[in-house]
């Protein structure tokens, strides 16, 4: 669904480039998580990907993205737009502001494309339902706590219905209710059939949600792995991504030999009960 | 899903030039009327349409301005727009609060025309004051034409490279603020007789008592304040352009087209070329 | 929410298609301004904006802010014209030099009555009008998605930036900065003030465009609107009228010869 080969990008007025030859493939129906460490060109890919580079920063780009079965730098932003949808760090940015419900924010995109009446109607319920946003439809889009807008500007790109959706951090400003929130809804989208590449800190939640975890480091996709070992990989340490904590002290514990050599080292809680299990009929005994 | 339809480009654009010129006539037009156009007695009389014709006039011609203008506009503009809009009347409003005697209602204005050119600044100046007209008060409604002609006047001191130096944008400002107060004079004459607030109307009176015809006075009112403040204006401005980073500004295709702040880019991008070749 | 001056109510001037009072509004301004007796213009107030006051139950909150807005300007109307009109002749009140003149109070009247009504019209129709239905409907009729947008986004950027200049504010005064003394340093004190407010709003431009571009905004297609703007064939009818009425208004002081 989503095939870049050997992408490098400057941005104009400079000839650094802050991503090179990048190659990523994310399958359709997946969800491709990449982490890295600030600075390490997280948005800038997201934006290749949703093609905002290079149709609306410019800059030199080399190598090809196709998404879609679009090549991105052939066609115009307006058609990017339709294979890809982008959901951005800040709710408070997302929302269009031009809009006074929830109800009308969400059908903004739709009315922009000149969906009939009874179609919007018919897909603001759809995918408030989806996203278990139906009781905030009628409340401004201001009003609304940081979580609960960044459900609505999700919302607002489902709606869309395009066949990607990238989600450049959506999580970054939200507290750790928030963040929950936009978690718990991630099963919901995957049902949708949509593929998914989310540029995340949250190194758990990641282990969740993600199949392939991708790597960005010195400018480039270093490394690519199933979630679990991937995440657990020592090397994210020196990448300047760090591991979980759970991965912090099942690391320790194995150095100290409480745990096997060969262990697997967990990410999530979910990962760690079974170890846990283990530590404990290991003490009984 | 992309059931985009284009629209021949070329007819647009000539509607839109026609829309300008119509509405830079309209405007000139009804200036001239009142000022030149008509015996003092019977424009300073209240049975008369000199209110009508001014009221008419600038808002018909500011209207066809901003239509040929907004199309013009980038989303990357039309999303700048409401901020500069919000940065008028936020700081307008706190001025007045902390008492200074100016106005400084046009920054965001002026900010728009530098950044994005003189069609940018037409949007933005009659929005704010049709959004003065939504949240305060009417009043600011027949003035809309003012804001329309300091975004114009902003946009093409930018080109001329007025933002470029420290010194030359208080000039830039002064000379906009004399077009402005012209202007201006005619609606504060004949829709308003004057009386547009406690200070202003005084002076207006000052003016009158010593002999004066009703427009000349609100003219030299306008000359007292108007220059002054879009010089203190402009300054403002290009102490915030100088803040703003330097690759926010140069995002803005008006800025590189005409080289608005100066030498610095020219470089830049002269460096670019060589390595690109 | 918005920072209108929107009066929610459920009237039936509430209901009427926004177009519909604006062109009422329209017409109402040009029929004042086109006719040069301020009668015309009180009979305006008691028998057409009144009415409607009442019914849309939003009568107090009109008295209340236009009291506000007219009170200064008419006072300053009559004071200075009626003192230093230059047309001035009959004096009809005189104490040392102060003389107040009939023409110059006539003409304070005539200039009064309209701004009286141009701004109780208008208010009235901002207190009766949900920004948001007037947009849709004026898009409906062709104006440019990007006014709308313009518009609409304002309204609610305004609170969020006035929040964020009483916070830096209130941080600028915390740190004993004080706003008196001088205009030149308040000047001074105000320009740091203003450089976070700006600087912060404008980074946020280039995330807010690019969300925007990423939900379509830049789609030529014709727009469609999810809430239906009510219209009625009466409603449809009034506002030609409203057009014939201001015509009519603006030849018939030059048909009697008035002007």
């Amino acid at each position: 669904m989503i095939d870049l080969t050997d992408v490098s990008y400057a941005y104009p007025d400079t000839d650094r480039f802050v991503l090179s030859h990048i190659n990523l493939n994310v399958p359709a129906g997946t969800v491709a998580g990449i982490v890295g460490a600030s600075g390490s060109g997280k948005t800038t890919l997201a934006k290749i990907i949703s093609g905002f580079v290079p149709h609306v920063d410019g800059g030199q780009l080399e190598g090809t993205v196709v998404v879609d079965g679009a090549t991105v730098a052939d066609v115009t932003l307006a058609e990017a737009v339709s294979h890809v949808g982008l959901v951005i760090q800040s709710p408070f940015n997302q929302i269009s502001g031009a809009k006074f419900t929830v109800r009308e924010e969400l059908a903004f995109g739709l009315e922009n494309l000149g969906v009939a009446r009874e179609e919007m109607a018919e897909r603001v319920a759809e995918v408030a339902e989806l996203l278990g946003i139906t009781s905030l439809l009628e409340r401004s889009p201001y009003a609304l706590s940081g979580g609960q807008q960044q459900l609505v500007a999700i919302a607002s790109m489902i709606i869309m219905r395009t066949p990607v959706l990238v989600m450049d951090e959506p999580t970054s400003q939200l507290d750790p209710g928030g963040t929950r929130m936009v978690f718990d809804v991630m099963s919901s989208l995957r049902d949708t059939g949509i593929t998914l590449v989310i540029f995340e800190h949250k190194l758990e939640h990641l282990r969740e949600h993600a199949d392939v975890i991708h790597v960005l480091a010195d400018h480039q996709l270093i490394a690519s792995g199933p979630a679990r070992s991937m995440l657990a990989d020592p090397r994210l340490e020196e990448w300047g991504i760090g591991s979980t904590r759970f991965t912090t002290a099942a690391r320790a514990a194995r150095d100290r030999g409480l745990l096997a050599k060969n262990v697997e080292l967990p990410v999530s809680l979910q990962d760690a009960v079974p170890l846990f299990e283990e530590f404990d009929a290991k003490r009984g005994a | 899903m992309s059931s985009t339809t284009t629209t021949p480009a070329a007819t647009n654009k000539t509607r839109n030039r026609i829309l300008v010129a119509a509405g830079t006539v309209i405007i000139v037009a009804t200036y001239l009327y009142l000022v030149v156009g008509q015996p003092t007695e019977i424009a300073q009389s209240s049975f008369s349409q000199s209110g009508l014709i001014a009221i008419a006039g600038y808002v018909i011609g500011a209207i066809l301005l901003a239509m040929g203008a907004i199309h013009r506009l980038p989303t990357a503009t039309v999303a700048m727009v409401p901020v500069a809009i919000a940065l008028n009347i936020v700081v307008g409003q706190l001025v007045s609060v902390i008492g200074l005697p100016l106005y400084l209602d046009s920054i965001g204005t002026v900010l728009v025309s530098a950044l994005a050119g003189p069609a940018a600044g037409v949007v933005t100046g009659i929005l704010t004051n049709v959004i003065w007209g939504l949240t305060l008060s009417p009043i600011a409604l027949p003035y809309a034409v003012v804001q329309v002609i300091i975004g114009v006047m902003a946009g093409y001191a930018a080109r001329l490279g007025m933002f470029r130096l420290f010194y030359l944008a208080p000039v830039a400002g002064a000379v906009t603020g004399f077009v402005a107060a012209m202007v201006s004079a005619p609606i504060s004459a004949f829709v308003f007789g004057g009386a547009t607030g406690g200070g202003t109307g005084a002076i207006v009176g000052a003016f009158q008592a010593m002999g004066n015809s009703l427009l000349a006075s609100t003219t030299l009112q306008g000359l007292l304040s108007d220059p002054l403040d879009k010089a203190i204006t402009f300054t403002v401005v290009v102490l915030i352009l100088a803040a703003l980073p330097s690759r926010f500004r140069q995002r803005f295709p008006f800025v590189r087209e005409h080289n608005v702040f100066g030498r610095k880019t020219q470089v830049v991008q002269h460096q670019t070329s060589t390595t690109e070749a | 929410m918005a920072t209108t001056l929107f009066d929610v109510r459920k009237s039936a001037i509430h209901r009427l298609n926004p177009v519909t009072k604006l062109i009422a509004l329209l017409a109402i301004i040009v029929t004042v301004f086109a006719i040069p007796l301020w009668w015309v213009a009180g009979l305006i107030v008691v028998l057409v904006v009144a009415p409607a006051a009442v019914i849309s139950g939003s009568g107090g909150r009109l008295l209340s802010l236009s009291l506000k807005i007219l009170i200064p300007i008419i006072l300053v109307l009559f004071i200075v014209q009626g003192l230093t009109f230059p047309g001035g002749k009959t004096v009809i009140w005189e104490w040392g030099i102060i003389d107040i003149t009939t023409e110059g109070l006539m003409f304070a009247l005539g200039i009064g009555s309209r701004i009286i009504v141009l701004v109780l019209a208008s208010i009235l129709l901002v207190l009766t009008t949900h920004p948001g239905d007037l947009m849709s409907a004026l898009t409906e009729r062709g104006m440019s998605p990007k006014f709308a947008y313009i518009i609409s986004s304002t309204l609610q950027l305004i609170p969020a930036f006035r929040e964020r200049a009483d916070s830096i504010l209130l941080a600028q005064q915390a740190r004993g900065l004080s706003l008196k003394g001088s205009p030149v340093r308040r000047v001074k004190v105000m320009l740091p003030l203003l450089s976070p407010l700006v600087l912060g709003m404008f980074t946020d431009v280039e995330e807010r465009s690019t969300a925007m571009e990423a939900r379509a905004f830049g789609s030529t297609a014709k727009r469609t609107s999810l809430i239906p703007v009510p219209d009625t064939l009466v409603q449809r009818i009034a506002r030609w009228l409203f057009v014939v009425l201001a015509l009519a208004a603006v030849a018939t002081p030059i048909a009697l010869g008035l002007l």
